[in-house]
């Protein structure tokens, strides 16, 4: 440890006024724009951005996507990350491999293969088609479903990262013990890995929550211009309206959401270290 | 033995439903047909070879480019002096400053686009290639402080010290004994940072106009317009590029260790 303060500052400096000039006043002086929206201080953006159907119907589908994205790839995510740790360490290694490699890949391009699943002459329609399953081709595309799938495609392999790392740290022979001991596979889940894995199910479901509430590629591909999430509506009411206090507003939403996540994690991962 | 069969058949429908997905891409972008559809119409490389003639798409690729290359070379020439400082100097506020290094990870990009554009673009006239540039230096730094500071804890400050017992400066022992030490952790921010610049859509959003686009929203905007399998192509061969970039970090740097 050295002590020399000037020498530290200097150091830092640069970093922070950076960040403090050209992201922080910025961000700050846009949401200030939600409770001062014509110079004097006054909630009126909120209630109108709450008041307006369209807006709330937005807010409580992007909630809603959020929660249902989270449990599917809790679901899936036990499911697969059971299977992984009971792999060899190479055969682990390989498949932790194939499913980080998907993050790096474009979430353009990532999103974009959906469409041509999913579009009215996608491989789902053409097989429905095939079996006489339907009239006419199902409208998949553009819906609340379709943004659903993509999000769960998207976010998925982060809960299966975390729950695998949470379920190697768990004691090996704790699930061997429970069977011994008389209980069925679904006491097993609720009453051992459950409670020895929610760290890592709390860090993956942040994660997943938090990057479907604030997506936007997903829905502005899979959801088009009608199916909005609060980002897409931000996008809209700045663009087609010049809507800045319900911009701000937005803004606010997925700050504060955001925010709260990463506190949660923060909070976690000292709780760990101190242990 | 059943149980065996079950995890495996999980395994796979899970790995179709994440890599599936890419393979149809890459089908679809072969094919000899005008619309996007799969199975294939024909064979051909037509619209991958369509995509080097779109100037568009030559354009915004250049832009995204520079973009994530001088956007996280910045991000590194200002963040690991942070991580430095941090791993050695009791501060005052170190946790303030990692807490406002950090805060563009909070921050939805598309709030930053549109908050870079309303309040630095319009009153103070900037340009917009220099605000995009900020915002993805913005964007990247707090990877780049993150990674670089998990390999500066894991470097012991003895060896440093005793550079300057003996005579070194302390730039100089910077130079010559920690940055040497943190080169792995410095490649692979710059990795990291690179991939999530490129592929970087909100923060952009707000930041584009004639002739100024990343790739991917330029992307997003020929979608719009078009469909035809050129986008397919196009995220077919981005999708191998970053294949290709994680597959030579890992096996030059073993990248995983630092992400």
């Amino acid at each position: 440890m050295f002590q020399n303060r000037a020498e530290s500052l200097a150091l830092v400096l640069p970093a922070t006024l950076f960040a403090a000039i050209i992201f922080i006043a910025p961000v700050l002086i846009l949401l200030s724009e939600g409770i001062r929206p014509a110079g004097g201080w006054s909630l009126a953006p909120y209630v109108s951005f709450f008041t307006t159907p369209l807006n709330l119907t937005v807010f409580i589908r992007t909630l809603k996507l959020g929660v249902l994205v989270t449990v599917a790839a809790a679901i899936i995510g036990y499911a697969a990350a059971l299977c992984i740790v009971n792999l060899s360490a190479k055969g682990r290694g390989r498949m932790i491999g194939l499913i980080v490699l998907p993050l790096m890949i474009s979430p353009v391009a990532r999103t974009y293969a959906w469409i041509v699943i999913l579009g009215r002459t996608g491989i789902v329609n053409q097989a429905l088609e095939a079996l006489e399953l339907t009239d006419g081709p199902l409208r998949i595309l553009f819906s609340e479903t379709a943004i659903f799938i993509g999000l769960l495609q998207l976010f998925l392999p982060l809960m299966i990262i975390s729950l695998v790392s949470a379920l190697e740290n768990m004691p090996r022979d704790a699930i061997a013990a429970a069977r011994v001991l008389g209980a069925n596979w679904l006491q097993v889940f609720w009453k051992v890995i459950l409670p020895l894995t929610k760290e890592g199910l709390v860090i993956g479901g942040t994660l997943v929550f938090t990057g479907s509430l604030t997506a936007y590629i997903t829905p502005a591909i899979l959801g088009g211009s009608k199916v909005l999430m609060l980002e897409t509506l931000l996008y809209q009411r700045v663009t087609i309206a010049n809507d800045f206090a319900s911009a701000s507003v937005i803004a606010m939403i997925l700050i504060i959401m955001s925010f709260s996540a990463n506190l949660l994690l923060k909070r976690l991962a000292t709780a760990r270290a101190k242990r | 033995m059943t149980s065996r069969i079950l995890s495996t058949t999980i395994l796979a429908v899970v790995m179709i439903f994440l890599i599936g997905p890419f393979f149809i891409i890459v089908a679809a972008s072969l094919s000899a047909g005008e619309t996007l559809a799969f199975p294939p119409q024909g064979f051909s490389f037509k619209w991958v070879l369509k995509v080097f003639e779109i100037e568009s798409f030559r354009s915004s690729f250049v832009m995204s480019m520079m973009l994530a290359i001088f956007g996280t070379l910045a991000a590194l020439v200002i963040g690991t002096p942070v991580s430095y400082a941090l791993a050695r100097y009791k501060l005052p506020l170190g946790e303030a400053i990692r807490t406002i290094v950090s805060a563009p990870i909070i921050v939805p990009g598309i709030v930053v686009g549109l908050a870079l554009l309303r309040y630095l673009v319009i009153p103070f006239g900037f340009n917009l290639t220099l605000a995009l540039f900020l915002a993805h230096t913005a964007l990247v730094l707090p990877y780049a402080v993150r990674v670089v500071s998990a390999s500066m804890a894991n470097l012991r400050s003895d060896i440093e010290e005793a550079a300057v017992l003996l005579g070194c400066s302390r730039l100089g022992a910077f130079i010559r004994v920690v940055l040497p030490n943190i080169r792995g952790g410095i490649l692979a921010a710059f990795i990291l940072g690179f991939v999530t610049s490129f592929n970087q859509v909100p923060v952009s959003l707000f930041l584009s106009g004639p002739g100024i686009r990343t790739l991917p929203i330029d992307m997003l905007a020929y979608l719009e317009t078009t469909y035809d399998p050129s986008v397919a192509a196009l995220s077919a061969l981005l999708a191998f590029m970053s294949i290709g970039i994680v597959f030579l970090a890992e096996r030059f740097l073993g990248f995983s260790r630092y992400v």
